[in-house]
């Protein structure tokens, strides 16, 4: 007897074709815990064995004698992680070549300032030099100008100087290793060493436009053995960056916003950790903010991306600023009443940061207002780093302020310092965190470390 | 009755009473093909079965009269009248966040397909292409010919009125408080850091053997003239440099 004929009305929204599965409740529990599994932990596990890892043709292609692996090395100091399907991955934790972010110094610099402040107060040597350009793929994924053998031609050229850096210093070759600061160049990255491995066609169009710039190593492509986020080194550092903290940050609650391109693209490569939110989101940034002690608030429109959409941001606002309001900051303020929102990626940040006041225009009570900062700018202000000098807050747009309060930053007295700050720099005498002179390693304005005074 | 081609998507269907085809069948297998014969394809595309998981997950979708499962589906059935129709508009809807490509349980990229429409609606000069790009200009500009895709001069108030009144929250002039930040790279205002003469001119060669200047003249040829300048003036200064350190090694 079906539930129609019992006279209890059921709506279920499935059609008329629908029935129960009249499953004994043992039955339907197990059913239930199978869906949460797949669903919950992970849920591309399930495809696990159709998916190769690049790094065995790598290996592969090197034995050949058709590539050279720039390798993490033990200089470098790495760190395992497991990624999704319980993969090692090696992150170097020093002697670092920064790959900047063009979004990031241009519109948010306090987030790769406080990424260099922790990595000086670790004593972790670095190197950041003008000889780099964008990974192009911003653009290209705005656009579509661009192709992918451009794309992978900026990658090994960029890669390549990352692999030569350290000459201008006297060092080897391979000394520093390439940190990519972006999470969209990350991801990008990733997808296009995919490619290069996988196609001798894109290696040999790439190898002579390479061989053109002098970018080959004994004539053949240099492969990066890892393609490291700066979030990874944050993560596997969390717990000597934790050492440091000034500022107790239990009565925070925290969001993390977990960026579409650091683990959605390539996802087998992103970390995850067990320990973390049961393995259930990737690893990074929750780490580091439970390390520091803050409360992490789960919510439900984490997966959802910011709004972003590369050509959107600049030319179709209403879909952006809609996104990221409605999607992402209302429901984090609203439904987990959080403190901030954490991110770790260049797009995001800003994305989420900006588009709040706008929100305002929703009318009497529609307007919504969180702090924005990423994963490294929140550890760096614990870790008693200046909110303006250092972090940088000022190119914020979101109340960043009310968060510092919350942690008891006196923000206006920092500001004032900040302004007074301001003075100095006008006479010359910023303060800057390495020597300015290493910064150019090429080309006009480069001084030999022979001619250095 | 006389039909009129008034609006811009009639323009490129046409007349859907007409006998005659809007596009001639040559040219929507010459498109497709080009799509087709991207090495990416077959890694994007593995089959689908309208489960839709990826529309239901896709942020464009919540907005736009787009949908992931459609695009794929277009390209599966190889629909060339559907698939030139999706590239006046749809395809440029997708945010290109690969929520779609994460969640497809038959390891399709949608967005990664969307890539695929998007470079050939360039290559095969679409209006529409032109159309949605123009707004895009001010970051192909910065890119093509700095190699940064943002700078801090491009972020003003006038451009980014919604952003309101906190874009910066220090009144000071751009040029001292990119001063103030603690990293000599990013003390610039026209560039996101301070870019290496020959970083750009390298650059300049990887545009040139992979047809990204070809790309962009078809699309916006003033654009490509103004870079053009811009590029052969690095060009010359690195001449220029190099014959200035020969010049020192021979005193």
């Amino acid at each position: 007897m079906d539930e129609q004929s019992t006279g209890n009305e059921r709506f279920t929204g499935h059609g008329a074709e629908w029935r129960d599965s009249k499953l004994k409740s043992e039955d339907a529990r197990i059913a239930t815990s199978w869906v949460e599994q797949k669903i919950d932990r992970r849920s591309m596990q399930t495809g696990k064995d159709r998916v190769e890892d690049v790094r065995d043709i790598m290996w592969q292609l090197e034995k050949d004698g058709e590539i050279v692996v720039h390798r993490v090395c033990d200089g470098h100091e790495p760190v395992m992680v497991k990624t999704l399907y319980g993969w090692d991955k090696k992150i170097p934790t020093r002697r670092l070549w920064h790959h900047k972010s063009c979004g990031q110094c241009g519109n948010i610099p306090g987030y790769p300032a406080s990424l260099l402040w922790l990595m000086n107060r670790l004593g972790v040597e670095y190197l950041d030099e003008t000889d780099q350009t964008s990974c192009t793929a911003w653009n290209y994924h705005g656009s579509g100008i661009g192709n992918l053998e451009s794309l992978a031609a900026v990658f090994l050229r960029n890669f390549h100087q990352a692999y030569v850096a350290a000459r201008a210093q006297g060092l080897p070759d391979g000394y520093y290793y390439p940190l990519v600061h972006c999470g969209t160049s990350f991801g990008n990255y990733k997808e296009v060493r995919g490619y290069l491995l996988r196609s001798a066609k894109l290696r040999e169009g790439v190898r002579n436009i390479l061989g053109k710039l002098g970018r080959l190593v004994d004539g053949k492509l240099l492969i990066p053995e890892e393609v490291v986020h700066y979030s990874e080194w944050l993560h596997v550092m969390r717990d000597r960056i934790a050492a440091t903290q000034e500022i107790d940050c239990s009565r925070i609650r925290a969001t993390i916003h977990p960026a579409c391109h650091v683990y959605k693209m390539v996802p087998e490569d992103a970390v995850y950790d067990d320990a973390i939110l049961g393995g259930n989101r990737v690893a990074v940034s929750t780490g580091i903010m439970e390390a520091l002690g803050a409360q992490v608030i789960d919510y439900s429109t984490w997966y959802d991306c910011c709004g972003f959409g590369f050509r959107h941001i600049i030319s179709e606002r209403e879909f952006t600023r809609s996104f990221a309001i409605d999607r992402k900051v209302r429901v984090a303020v609203e439904e987990a009443r959080a403190d901030v929102m954490i991110g770790h990626d260049t797009g995001c940040i800003t994305t989420l940061d900006k588009n709040q006041w706008i929100s305002k225009a929703g009318g009497a009570g529609k307007g919504v207002e969180l702090a924005i900062l990423a994963d490294c700018q929140f550890a760096a202000l614990v870790c008693g780093a200046h909110p303006y000098k250092i972090v940088q807050t000022h190119w914020h747009a979101s109340p960043t302020e009310t968060l510092m309060e919350k942690l008891g930053i006196a923000w206006q007295t920092k500001k004032s310092e900040f302004m007074s700050y301001l003075d100095e720099v006008k006479a010359g005498k910023q303060e800057n965190l390495y020597d300015p002179r290493r910064m150019i390693t090429s080309g006009p304005g480069f001084i030999p470390i022979a001619k250095r005074v | 009755m006389a039909h009129t081609t008034s609006t811009r998507v009639q323009a490129h269907i046409g007349d859907p009473v007409s006998a005659k085809p809007p596009v001639p069948r040559g040219k929507l297998e010459e498109i497709f093909k080009d799509i087709q014969s991207d090495l990416r394809y077959d890694h994007e595309l593995n089959g689908c079965l309208n489960c839709g998981i990826c529309t239901a997950t896709c942020p464009a979708a919540h907005y736009y009269d787009f949908s992931p499962r459609e695009i794929v589906q277009l390209l599966w059935t190889e629909n060339l009248e559907g698939i030139f129709d999706a590239m006046q508009e749809k395809i440029w809807a997708c945010a290109q966040c690969y929520t779609c490509a994460a969640r497809c349980p038959f390891g399709n990229s949608p967005g990664g397909l969307i890539m695929l429409m998007r470079e050939t609606a360039i290559k095969h000069e679409m209006e529409s292409a032109k159309a949605v790009l123009r707004p895009f200009s001010r970051v192909m500009l910065k890119l093509i010919s700095t190699g940064n895709q943002l700078a801090p001069d491009m972020i003003t108030p006038e451009h980014f009125p919604d952003w309101g009144p906190n874009v910066s929250k220090i009144d000071a002039p751009l040029k001292l408080l990119r001063k103030a930040i603690p990293m000599p790279t990013l003390n610039t205002t026209a560039t996101a850091w301070e870019v290496n003469l020959k970083t750009s001119v390298e650059l300049y060669t990887i545009w040139e053997e992979t047809g990204v200047l070809k790309q962009l003249e078809g699309i916006d040829q003033n654009l490509f003239d103004v870079i053009a300048d811009i590029m052969d003036e690095k060009r010359e200064d690195w001449k220029d440099y190099l014959a200035d350190q020969e010049d020192e090694k021979d005193e």
